[in-house]
């Protein structure tokens, strides 16, 4: 219990700090603070519309965040959840408008598993090229990123490029309603998904053989592999599962939000996917707080230029305080009195990326 | 862990929750006696020194003019641009601007929507007319023509180049189709080297680096005037270009003279849209409520040439202005726009 709370002081604490810090750079710049972020969390959950909103912009990164930590858990830094996410994205368009006549609760399902699929092989491949070659998975991840963009801004433009009168930019037909997202009381399809994948993904790793085989490679290859395990099999499964996530979240963001596919409107998510499995301590529950709270600074930005007149890259600040402040935990353990570690609590890059859940 | 770190901690919490409630500062807008145009954003910053940033001037000089009350929000993501629209409209503003193509369809949507307010849709082309909204277009096959005739008059090599972003958006091909067709109107056997960004609409215009890379290539091949178009990437096209003697530079959009200082070594003339002027005469005739539907177009032309204007002969400034009357009394026909 009390390493429970414990692991919460860090996220909790950085929250605080970077508000903090980013007050007195708002106070700086000429704006009133404290209107300021008011304007912020009435944007991001002043009413159920803008609390929808929140859940919507926490979706993907609650998804890509569960990616990046899945992966972690191995020893993995996967990189290319953007490319996976855009992979999976397309293809769950794809499904969205050529799949017809299929009864609607079918068609949400089939494009679903078409982006988790297509996102899904696009990880494994990048596992493979690891584990059978060795080749780092940052490198070939950042090089699939590209891959993806590009194949798939060819694919908007010439053979899936929308036909209808009057369009004149690069990206898909609208999916079909059927393939729709609903909302269930007022609460993104999309949200829900994603809440019962942290729930499946903390499931898988710590109730699965499976999971205690990828924490035990994340934890040490070699001790895993002189043990009997299959290291590279386990490589290929964990990217293989990430790349799932991430694809599947691809596929969200189509089905609940965009209904098409136009190339650049992923600007950045699969990246914001690293952000947020640090903040989430690289716990599928952890994820699940902090992806509503970057989802709700996306989604209170608005409002907050709107009525307190701030810039928005006031945001982009406060999100860089407090990725720094979650890595920079030397901080914490000097500024907050009482703060002192047991051993093996401490999440250190290297060793956190592999930790047990 | 100490039971009063715990605690400071929970009231540092509460402390925020209860400064932090939420409060209303805006009202006025939507009373007769006010006159409140906002403004949204492209993806992108207010000061772009570009489409977002000419558009705001205009806005800036509609409150001069007519005293009224004016802001603006920066989009940060592409599905928001309804959201950012919405804020204005709930609060009963008289003219929403909206920059740039991509907000097109979010524009129509909220025109339809709210019909008392009017709305200009800046480089949104309309292909059905919407009673109170109106797109602001350019022919820029028209402004890329008048590059093109300049460039292919200013050349020695007879080799010039097009550094562009990507050929998705349809304003960027046209500029090229223009500067080809009047490079060729002066000189039909010239050799022109362009080139589009190879990546998508994320990337293609806010690339200086594949800008000045493309721009150092032309010039390698013996280009010795470079037409530079298409957002950050164009400007470094510019800077490269300022950076080899002897060569000239055109930019595109906005007087680029005052918004990229570190090309002007290169920089002869912009092919320019004149935002400015004509959002606010369109401002103004929605404020006189004679607002027009459909598209309006407005006026391209080439910038001054700043230091270069007593370099170039004569004979090539008159030559242009015949140019500009022939296009004007469509003895020159550019063919296209889709």
């Amino acid at each position: 219990m009390i390493a429970t709370i414990r692991s919460f002081i860090i996220p909790v604490g950085s929250v605080i700090f970077a508000s903090l810090i980013g007050g007195i750079v708002l106070f700086l710049s000429g704006s009133d603070p404290i209107e300021a972020y008011a304007a912020l969390l009435k944007g991001a959950f002043g009413s159920m519309t803008s609390i929808t909103r929140t859940l919507v912009k926490a979706t993907p990164l609650m998804m890509n965040g569960l990616a990046v930590a899945f992966a972690f858990k191995a020893g993995l830094f996967n990189i290319g959840t953007q490319g996976q996410f855009i992979f999976g994205a397309f293809a769950a368009s794809v499904a969205g408008f050529f799949i017809q006549g299929v009864p609607p609760v079918f068609h949400i399902f089939l494009a679903l598993i078409a982006g988790g699929i297509a996102g899904g092989v696009y990880g494994a491949f990048q596992g493979a090229l690891k584990a059978y070659s060795g080749a780092h998975e940052v490198i070939t991840g950042i090089m699939c990123n590209y891959i993806a963009i590009n194949i798939t801004d060819y694919l908007v433009n010439h053979p899936f490029r929308d036909t209808s009168p009057g369009n004149i930019v690069a990206r898909t037909p609208l999916i079909l309603e059927t393939s729709y997202l609903p909302d269930i009381e007022g609460i993104p399809g999309g949200f829900l998904i994603s809440l019962l994948s942290a729930v499946l993904v903390w499931w898988v790793l710590k109730h699965m053989v499976l999971g205690f085989e990828i924490n035990t490679v994340g934890a040490g290859p070699d001790a895993a592999r002189y043990s009997g395990m299959r290291v590279q099999r386990i490589l290929l499964i964990t990217m293989l599962i990430s790349g799932t996530l991430a694809g599947l979240g691809g596929a969200l963001e189509i089905q609940g939000v965009e209904h098409r596919f136009q190339p650049g409107f992923h600007t950045g998510l699969g990246f914001e996917g690293i952000t947020i499995a640090l903040l989430g301590r690289v716990h599928p529950f952890g994820i699940i707080p902090a992806s509503v709270l970057i989802g709700a600074m996306k989604a209170g930005a608005n409002m907050m230029q709107f009525s307190a007149g701030v810039e928005s890259e006031i945001i982009d600040i406060i999100q860089a305080l407090l990725l720094f402040f979650v890595t920079a935990e030397v901080f914490f353990k000097k500024m907050i009195p009482g703060m002192r570690w047991q051993k093996g609590e401490k999440l250190s890059l290297r060793a956190g990326w592999g930790g047990k859940v | 862990m100490h039971e009063r770190t715990f605690r400071i901690i929970w009231i540092a919490i509460t402390g925020f929750m209860i400064v932090f409630s939420p409060a209303e500062n805006h009202a006025g807008c939507g009373e007769k006696t006010k006159f409140c145009i906002g403004l949204v954003t492209d993806v992108g910053v207010i000061d772009d020194k570009s489409f977002n940033q000419s558009s705001w001037e205009g806005v800036q000089q509609a409150k001069a003019e007519l005293g009224a009350a004016i802001k603006y929000i920066e989009t940060r993501d592409a599905k928001d641009y309804e959201q950012n629209i919405e804020l204005f409209a709930e609060n009963n503003y008289n003219v929403i601007v909206t920059v740039g193509f991509a907000l097109g369809e979010a524009t129509i949507r909220a025109a339809k929507k709210y019909q008392k307010i009017h709305f200009i849709g800046i480089d949104q082309f309309q292909g059905k007319p919407v009673k109170n909204l109106v797109g602001l277009v350019f022919r820029e096959d028209i402004a890329g023509f008048k590059a093109g005739a300049l460039a292919a008059m200013l050349s020695k090599t007879n080799i010039i180049a097009a550094v562009l972003a990507t050929d998705m958006v349809p304003p960027v091909a046209a500029f090229n189709r223009g500067y080809e067709a009047g490079s060729r109107y002066i000189n039909p056997d010239i050799k022109i080297i362009s080139t589009f960004h190879p990546g998508g609409l994320d990337i293609s215009f806010t690339d200086p680096e594949w800008g000045a890379s493309t721009a150092g290539q032309a010039i390698d091949q013996g280009a010795d005037v470079i037409f530079s178009a298409g957002g950050l990437t164009g400007n470094g096209g510019l800077i490269e270009t300022a950076t080899h003697k002897g060569k000239y530079c055109i930019g595109v959009d906005t007087d680029q003279w005052d918004t990229v200082p570190a090309a002007r070594a290169c920089l002869v003339s912009c092919a320019m849209k004149r935002i400015s002027p004509s959002v606010i005469k369109l401002i103004k005739l929605a404020y006189k409520n004679q607002f027009p539907e459909g598209n309006y177009y407005g006026e391209v032309s080439l910038s001054s040439f700043h230091d270069f204007e007593g370099k170039i002969p004569q004979r090539i400034k008159n030559r242009l202005l015949e140019i500009d009357n022939n296009i004007q009394s469509g003895k020159i026909k550019i063919p296209d726009y889709e």
